[in-house]
């Protein structure tokens, strides 16, 4: 997290500070605070102590008339710098007292007015996303997708759109293909909706892989909403899907499941901390099998979802750490949003996580002009399309690297190594590891295989 | 709450009926349509969809009588929540 660090250095330092015709940096205030990278780039700013305007006012009070001292004795120094996540709470609360110096520690909140929300069109197009992507390099390695199977879990998959909205044919793997029992139709044959837009995002970064179509969010139950279905079918689809990845032969075993869905509202779980609480609890027979199946080789992605703080999805109703359950497993990918920009966009969930407090892991591109499934001037948009083009870069890799050569945990590593980091201090809860970066992990694997050599 | 998750460790080859059998639990408890789900096949630990009482009376950590040799679920009752597309965001 970005911070602003008040303090209070011996007066010559901030008078130096407040004159302009003095140039001063952050390291003349400010060298080795424990904890905080400071940022060098930024000048230190003198700023003034208000003190009352009348004898005897209240020193501690800013509701009353006010003048404000530049004196060096009085003016103190504000400098920025930046604290890892995970140790905001004990840093903050430890620096004023291991340097007297300091006086406080501030937020520094973004205060860009530009972040993509929801109704906002697109920004850029899925040729955008193809070229962030490394697209020829990918194919120049190889790794393609081809024969990779690609789960798809979400509404089902209209291949014939797909296939035409892409320019090219796509394959859907109609014997791995499953449906929940209240679900009839045929895979690859379900009509346009979100799963659509999921498989095409999914076939950018890997164009050959063979789309699995998984449509739990078909099943129905009752009073729910024509597009949902319950964490029970998609307990039934991982079992299927544990079954499809134990028949390939070991040596040549891959399997990427991407799912760009969840639970927004803690209305039907048990609460945290009850034994059969799904949000926050890696028992829950869900989060087992998630567990279970990456364990086995799977690689599994889940999008991180829509409630970030800046302008969050109207069905959002966790009050805070809105990544929940298994979009937040330490065995899965929590995938975030970024637009072609390469700016986070608002509604992108931020961490921690519930199961695993890194989370988002990475983010993806989403937002951008694709597939058109959810209307000719819809974007496909939220971590539902960040999540796919993820699972597409991870369906590309595993085209020449099988799990018995790249477990899926030395997958996940490699692409957090990897990613475009956007902060100074490593994770963060807006970016996790950073942006996904197929010229990185082309390096990587080419590091990787020299050495096996 | 309608329904709940309850898991049930059975040796292989486990059927819904034997789980039944083990748990105790009547037909018109259980969602027979959906049946006995396997959720890691190296622990044999299933997974059924039963009422909530019935989810109560043989979860492990439900508010049922405890009795020495009441039959007992490995786990549940969980909850079994929605879950819906994350998109396009409203």
């Amino acid at each position: 997290m970005r911070v602003l660090i008040q303090l209070r250095p011996s007066p010559d330092v901030v008078a130096a500070v407040a004159d302009p015709s003095v140039p001063s940096s952050a390291s003349d205030v400010a060298d080795d605070l424990p904890g905080i990278v400071i940022d060098h780039s930024y000048a230190p700013v003198a700023v003034p102590q208000p003190m009352p305007a009348v004898p005897g006012g209240d020193p501690l009070s800013l509701n009353q008339p006010l003048i404000f001292s530049m004196a060096p004795q009085d003016a103190s120094v504000v400098v920025r710098g930046e604290i890892a996540d995970d140790e905001l709470t004990s840093r903050i609360t430890l620096l004023p007292a291991t340097r007297r110096d300091v006086v406080a520690v501030y937020a520094d909140p973004a205060i860009e007015t530009t972040l993509t929300c929801a109704g906002d069109p697109p920004v850029g197009d899925w040729h955008d996303v193809e070229r962030l992507l490394c697209l020829p390099d990918l194919a120049a390695e190889g790794l393609d997708g081809s024969g990779v199977p690609l789960a798809v879990v979400d509404t089902g998959i209209n291949a014939a759109y797909v296939s035409a909205a892409r320019g090219r044919e796509v394959t859907v793997d109609h014997e791995r293909s499953w449906n929940p029992k209240s679900v009839s139709g045929t895979p690859g044959d379900f009509a346009v909706d979100h799963g659509s837009m999921c498989a095409f995002d999914a076939l950018i970064a890997a164009p050959k892989a063979s789309l699995v179509d998984v449509p739990v969010l078909l099943s129905r139950r009752q009073g729910g909403s024509t597009l949902d279905g319950l964490l029970s079918d998609a307990i039934s689809a991982y079992a299927h899907l544990r079954e499809v990845l134990d028949a390939q032969p070991a040596e040549s075993r891959a399997l990427v499941v991407t799912n760009s869905w969840g639970s927004f509202s803690p209305r039907w779980d048990f609460p945290p901390g009850h034994p059969g609480n799904y949000s926050d609890n890696p028992a829950h027979p869900f989060n087992l099998i998630v567990g279970s199946l990456a364990e086995a080789g799977a690689d599994i992605l889940f999008a991180a979802g829509n409630c970030g703080t800046q302008c969050r999805d109207s069905r959002c109703a966790y009050p805070d750490r809105p990544i929940v359950g298994a979009n937040s497993h330490p065995r899965a990918l929590s995938i975030g949003g970024i637009d072609t920009g390469g700016t986070r966009v608002g509604y992108s969930s931020q961490g921690p996580g519930r199961l695993a407090a890194r989370k988002p892991d990475l983010c993806a591109y989403t937002h951008f002009t694709g597939s058109r499934a959810l209307g000719d001037t819809e974007p496909d948009s939220g971590t539902s399309a960040a999540c796919p083009v993820a699972a597409g870069l991870v369906a590309a890799v595993r085209t020449r690297w099988p799990s018995s050569t790249l477990s899926p945990a030395q997958l996940r590593t490699l692409l957090r190594r990897t990613a475009d980091d956007r902060s100074a201090v490593g994770y963060d809860h807006d970016y996790g590891y950073g942006v996904v970066d197929a010229a990185g992990v082309i390096a990587a694997l080419r590091r990787r295989a020299a050495k096996a050599a | 709450m309608a329904e709940v998750l309850i898991t049930v460790r059975l040796p292989a080859p486990a059927t819904l009926e034997s789980a039944m059998r083990h748990l105790d639990l009547a037909e018109d408890e259980v969602d027979t349509a959906y049946g006995l789900v396997p959720v890691d096949p190296r622990r044999n630990l299933y997974v059924l969809r039963v009422t909530e009482s019935a989810g109560r009376r043989v979860g492990d950590t439900g508010a049922g009588p405890r009795g020495g040799d009441r039959p007992r679920a490995e786990g549940g009752p969980y909850s079994d929540p929605p879950i819906e597309p994350y998109g396009p965001p409203r």
